[in-house]
Order: structure tokens, then C-alpha cells, then sequence
């Protein structure tokens, strides 16, 4: 790179070129909705009430809402369970996919299956599997002459049952984001490796891990932001029940949205933005990417 | 949609759009009958399909209404949310129509706000009993007039009935987290004398209340005559397949299952019967007011076309195609009296006095919050992880609280 002003200046000047539809992109679909939620959230904006500013006071009386809290945890443990759960099975089968076998392409495009269908249909899908008199689970059951479960019926029940339903559709999405890290690691480190004796734990964690760190991270930072949000699997599967044990913030959200309330209901996606946007910003952290960068 | 709004002010001026949800079945009848109004009246009306569920439809509505668009001119809105929309200041009063023919109790206590008519029922709703006829004879039974004939008689059909059927129960209700959780706790709670809202208060933690949230617990959990997926997956269609397949003796729905029991292939077909719903001896039973009204938007740019629109669709001569069209329970008394539409459907002069009684549920405009709170609560307690008692205080602290985050002091009747 030439060092005289006047070029870094052009390159400058061509690189904003290059940003400004990006940026106007981000700036009027993200950061203006975000500032209107945060805006809204700040007011009584209910339609059958005078508009008023009332500041925080939305978000105090989320904090004394025993359903609020409810569903900030159960928000928290799907995350917590689902994410390290998808990414784990996604890069065994990452690994799996990155070797040399007859078939590979047809595999790794079958896996990617599940990932392609809509959150509401897998619901849906899972909802065959789970239910009460004609599901699958329970006519497996039958043909073991044990007696059917509600599998749905107790908050631990419906909470698995949620996770395996996530898990199911989303590790696709870790696998082959991982698969593609895997790839761009340089057979040669593993050949040298190889003539030094390393065995196969040795090459994984002290080849195939760092290298994929970043890649690693970028996973779960889809992964977690993507799960924090949580709303059609639960909306289709459970309602947000059994008495509310699966009503996660955007599922609490929504229900204050669609009934009108719209600043109660604005708040709670102020504080859920809040989180996700924390933990990205941790990510960010630990992947050092702003090192690179520089 | 850019382009339809913007092209909109000269080329539909006198086009009335119309939003309504529901089956297909039931959307195909709304164009036919916009058709006819089209022919008779050379307005135009586009109707804009809203999705079945019908919290979705009461979204997409709270949208376009608090954000004063001219569009949807004409809606239905399901009974619970006239009360919002009115206090809203979203409805246009339907000056100069006759609210005569219709269910008085429904248009005082629903349609009626600060003395002006601002809605008009088009379809009627109200929790019926359907039962086993053949069942029921064969053990020598009476269909139930008393909650606990109702047990009982579903204890000893199902140990029979179960030897060959391990899928068969008493009594199929809907105990879903959901609104129709609610519209049957209600009818419960009534029949034990409890309620939701009294004099503008807002009560459930009552004794009343908390024997019929037992009882409702108990039909699932100790009599286990309530398959134990009451809770989680019971609503309204979950409920009727489940009868109709022959898996029940008893079923708790709304009219519009009738149909679909009798209709040819129905393994249950000629052998349902429909009756009110069980009460306390020697009282009325309780049932839960339901159904859709019509109404106009206060910012539709063509309000005589709109009201021109409702006055037709509320007509007797509307209504009744719509009812032999799809078995429709109409908003207007007369036509349960009309001798074509007895023949076609005899079960509707029952149903009448079911309606005349059936009561409202709480008509504030806050109600699907509160609905929210107590169906998660309730839920909870059918679930077990909760007794009835502590369900009903928690769900009326979190009610108070949002009372008071609303500004609304004990005393919360709206309007009045």
C-alpha cells in the first residue's frame, strides 16, 4: 500500500462510496426500529389511554413481573442448553462431513435439511411426534406395551421437548457453518503433524480447535443471538404453556404487542435486545476479532 | 401495497374493503355475499383476508387501527375486543340502525358504549353439550343437568368403554394456554356462582372460583375422566375429533361442531346429542357469550358506503344466507323463528336460549391482558404445578398490578 495522502484519501473516499447503501441499509432497517422500540418503551402507549411519558416506570414494573422473570429465565436456560448442545453435535457432524467418503455431497446436502425447513413447520412436524393420542412418541410406546406420556405436560417435559425441537432444526446451520471453517484449515498441518507422531485427540485439539476458533465463535454467536429470540417453535409446540413454563421474552413480548400494549411490550424487547447485544459484544471479545483486524 | 395505498384515494373512493377471518368455507361465503351487496347496491367491496387465528387477526387490526389508517372501512371483531376497540375511539356509531331484532342482553352489555350503538352481532356463540345419545342409552343413562350426573355417568361409561378403548374418556373440554381456557372456566366457575368481574372489579380469587378450578383439575387429574392432554393440547378442534372419532361420551365446544358431527362420514353422525350445559340444580345454566360483530372504522373515507355494508350484511335477508350457507347461529333474534331456516337447521331453537343466557365475558378494554395473566395461571393449576387456590391469588396480584400500571383504580368499569 502507497503511503502519499492523496491516494489513501481516494481509497478512502471510494471506500465510503462503497459502504454509504450498506450503511443507509443498516441505519434505516436496524437502527431506526431499535431507537423507535427504545422510544416507545419510555411511554404508556396503550390505545384506549392518553399517550404519556411515564420513563422507566415500564421497566420497573417489569422487574415486579413475576411472568417477566419467568420467561427471562426460561429464555436464558433454553440458550444456555440449546446453543453448546447444537454446536457440539453440529461440529461432530462437521467432522464427519470433512472427510473424504462415496457420497459425501449427497450427505452433506441431506443434512442441511431440516435447517431449510420453517421454524413453524418443524412445530408443526415436532407436534406429530409429541402428541397426546396420535404421536409418534406415544405409538412407539404402545408397540413397548407401556402407557402413553404427556409429553408436553410438565415444565421439564415441555422444556426438552422444545430444546430437541430446536436442536434438531438448527444444528444443520452450526454443522455447516463449522464445515466450512474445517475446510480452510491446510491439510498440510495435519500431514506434518502426522509424520511427528500425533495421534488423532493430539491433531483435534491442538490443530482443528485453535484453528477453528474463530469460526467456533462466529457459530455460537449466531447460534446464541438466534436462541435468545426464540419465538415460532414455542408459539406452534407449546403456546408458551404449560402455565407459562415455555414463554420465552419474545413470546412474553408478543403477547403485550398483540393485545395493544405497546410500550409494556416494547420494554421487554429493549431488555432483550439489551442481552443479546451484551453477549455479542463478549463474543466479539473472545474471538479477538478487532485484533485481526488491526 | 405501497402502490394499492397511494392509488387508492381516487380509484376505490367508493370501494368499501372489508376484513374478515376465517375458514376457507367461510371467507368463499363473505365474497358471495359481497357480490350480491355489489349487484344490489353497485358498491364495491374487496374483502381482505385476515388469518384464522384469531389473535392474529386482532393484531393485524390493533395495527392498522391505532395508526389511523383508512383501511379496513368494515371489520368483525370477535366479542371480547369491541369493548377495546370502542374505548379506542376506533368505531363509528351505526347511527340510525334498529339494534330491535337482535339479542338485547348481547347489544346492551356489548355493543352498546356510552349509550351508542357501535357494533352489531352477525354471528352468535355460546358453550354447548354434546353427547353420546347411543351411549347413554345403551347404559340406561340421562344426558346431565348437574356437573356432578355428569361424573358420574362418565366414570361408569368409561370403565365399560375403556376394556376395549384405552383412549376412551367422559369428557373432552378445552384447557389449552389459551382464550378458550378461559370462556370454559367461566362457564365452571358461573355454574358454581363464581365470576371475573363484579361491579367493575376484577375477582378471582373467590371460593366459587376456586371449587370450579378444582373440579376442573379433578375431571383431569384424580377422576381422570378428561384425557390428561386437557391441558396442554385441548382446543377447540382437538376437542371435536376427539369426540368424533367416538372417543368420548361427553364434549364441551361451541354450536359449530354440530354440523361437522352429523356431516356424512362422521363415525359419531345420528348418534350426537346437543343440549345446554350443566348447572347446580334447579338453575340456569351457564354458558360463555361468543361470536363476531361488525363494525365500522372512524377513519374510513367512505363511511356511507361502509354503513350501507353492515346494514346489508345485518339484514335479515344477509344474515339468512349466510346462516344456510354454513350453519351460521345468526345475531338476529327473528331469524330463529324463521320457518325455512328451522327446517334446515331444527337445533337452532335451542340454541336461542342458550344465547339469550350466555354471559359476556369481561367487557373492558384490557381484557386480553387479563385473559393473558389467568388462561397461564389456570393453566398452571390443570398442569399440577400449582394448587387451584394459589393460582387464582397469583393471577389476581398480577391483574391488580397491571391495573395499576395503567392508572386504574379499584374501581375499572370503562365508560360507564
Amino acid at each position: 500500500m502507497k503511503k502519499t495522502s492523496f491516494h489513501i484519501d481516494r481509497e478512502t473516499r471510494a471506500g465510503i462510496g462503497f459502504l454509504a447503501p450498506l450503511l443507509l441499509c443498516l441505519i434505516g432497517l436496524i437502527l431506526v426500529p431499535v431507537a423507535g422500540t427504545i422510544a416507545t418503551s419510555v411511554f404508556r402507549d396503550v390505545p384506549y389511554l392518553p399517550k404519556t411519558f411515564i420513563g422507566a416506570a415500564n421497566y420497573v414494573s417489569l422487574l415486579n413481573d413475576p411472568a417477566f422473570w419467568r420467561s427471562l429465565m426460561f429464555t436464558l436456560l433454553f440458550v444456555l442448553v440449546s446453543v453448546p448442545l447444537e454446536t457440539v453435535f453440529g461440529l461432530g457432524i462437521a467432522l464427519v462431513l470433512n472427510q473424504v467418503f462415496a457420497g459425501r455431497g449427497m450427505l452433506r446436502a441431506a443434512v442441511l435439511i431440516p435447517w431449510a425447513v420453517p421454524a413453524a413447520v418443524s412445530g408443526r412436524i415436532f407436534e406429530l411426534i409429541y402428541n397426546y393420542s396420535y404421536g409418534a412418541a406415544n405409538r412407539m410406546l404402545a408397540l413397548l406395551h407401556m402407557e402413553p406420556a404427556n409429553w408436553l405436560g410438565s415444565a421439564s417435559g415441555a422444556f426438552l421437548g422444545v430444546v430437541a425441537a430446536d436442536a434438531w432444526k438448527t444444528t444443520p446451520f452450526a454443522a455447516i457453518i463449522l464445515l466450512a471453517g474445517l475446510s480452510a484449515i491446510p491439510e498440510d498441518l495435519y500431514r506434518q503433524a502426522r509424520v511427528d507422531r500425533a495421534g488423532t485427540f493430539q491433531r483435534f485439539f491442538r490443530i482443528t480447535l485453535p484453528l477453528l476458533r474463530p469460526v467456533l465463535i462466529v457459530t455460537l454467536l449466531f447460534r446464541t443471538v438466534d436462541a435468545l429470540r426464540v419465538f415460532d417453535i414455542l408459539y406452534v409446540l407449546t403456546g408458551g404453556g404449560p402455565g407459562g413454563a415455555t414463554t420465552s421474552l419474545s413470546l412474553f413480548g408478543y403477547r403485550y404487542f398483540s393485545a395493544g400494549d405497546f410500550g409494556y411490550a416494547s420494554a421487554a424487547t429493549v431488555i432483550l435486545f439489551g442481552i443479546a447485544f451484551l453477549l455479542s459484544l463478549v463474543y466479539l471479545k473472545l474471538g479477538g476479532f478487532s485484533r485481526e483486524i488491526r | 401495497m405501497f402502490l394499492s395505498a397511494a392509488g387508492c384515494d381516487e380509484a376505490c373512493s367508493d370501494r368499501v374493503v372489508f376484513a374478515v377471518g376465517g375458514a376457507p368455507s367461510e371467507l368463499e361465503a363473505w365474497e358471495e355475499l359481497a357480490a350480491d351487496f355489489t349487484r344490489e347496491t353497485g358498491i364495491r367491496v374487496e374483502i381482505l383476508r385476515r388469518p384464522a387465528d384469531t389473535d392474529q387477526q386482532r393484531q393485524s387490526l390493533i395495527l392498522a387501527l391505532n395508526a389511523g389508517l383508512s383501511h379496513p372501512d368494515v371489520f368483525l371483531m370477535d366479542v371480547v375486543w369491541v369493548s377495546l376497540f370502542a374505548e379506542s375511539g376506533w368505531l363509528e356509531p351505526l347511527d340510525g340502525f334498529d339494534p330491535g331484532p337482535f339479542f338485547q342482553s348481547v347489544i346492551e352489555t356489548v355493543d352498546l358504549h356510552e349509550g351508542k350503538l357501535v357494533a352489531l352481532p352477525v354471528y352468535m356463540d355460546g358453550g354447548v353439550l354434546y353427547y353420546r345419545r347411543d351411549l347413554l342409552d345403551r347404559f340406561g343413562l340421562r344426558p346431565p343437568e348437574t356437573w356432578a350426573e355428569l361424573l358420574k355417568s362418565s366414570l361408569r361409561v368409561q370403565n365399560v368403554l375403556r376394556e376395549k378403548n384405552p383412549d376412551f374418556y367422559g369428557f373432552v373440554w378445552q384447557g389449552a394456554q389459551y382464550e378458550g381456557l378461559i370462556t370454559n372456566f367461566l362457564e365452571f366457575a358461573g355454574s358454581e356462582g363464581g365470576f371475573l368481574l363484579r361491579d367493575g372489579r376484577i375477582l378471582l380469587d373467590l371460593p366459587a372460583n376456586r371449587r370450579a378450578l378444582e373440579y376442573m383439575r379433578d375431571l383431569i387429574r384424580k377422576y381422570r375422566v378428561s384425557p390428561p392432554s386437557t391441558y396442554t393440547e385441548m382446543r377447540e378442534e382437538q376437542a371435536r375429533l376427539y369426540f368424533q372419532q367416538g372417543d368420548a361420551l361427553y364434549e364441551r365446544n361451541w354450536p359449530y361442531a354440530w354440523s361437522l358431527h352429523q356431516s356424512p362420514g362422521s363415525p359419531v353422525r345420528g348418534k350426537t346429542g346437543i343440549r345446554a350445559l350443566p348447572s347446580p340444580a334447579g338453575e340456569e345454566a351457564v354458558s360463555t357469550l361468543g361470536g363476531w360483530h361488525i363494525g365500522v372504522s372512524r377513519f374510513s373515507n367512505v363511511k356511507p358506503q361502509a354503513m350501507a355494508f353492515v346494514r346489508y350484511v345485518t339484514s335479515s335477508q344477509g344474515q339468512k344466507k349466510m346462516v344456510l350457507r354454513l350453519g351460521w347461529n345468526p345475531g338476529r333474534q327473528d331469524l330463529y323463528f324463521d320457518p325455512e331456516i328451522l327446517a334446515a337447521l331444527p337445533y337452532l331453537a335451542e340454541l336461542k336460549d342458550v344465547f339469550r343466557q350466555a354471559r359476556p365475558r369481561p367487557m373492558v378494554p384490557y381484557y386480553p391482558q387479563i385473559s393473558n395473566i389467568a388462561q397461564r395461571q389456570i393453566n398452571s393449576a390443570l398442569a399440577g404445578h400449582i394448587d387451584a387456590g394459589e393460582a387464582l391469588i397469583r393471577a389476581e396480584r398480577e391483574i391488580a398490578a397491571l391495573l395499576i400500571r395503567y392508572g386504574k383504580p379499584a374501581r375499572t368499569e370503562p365508560g360507564e
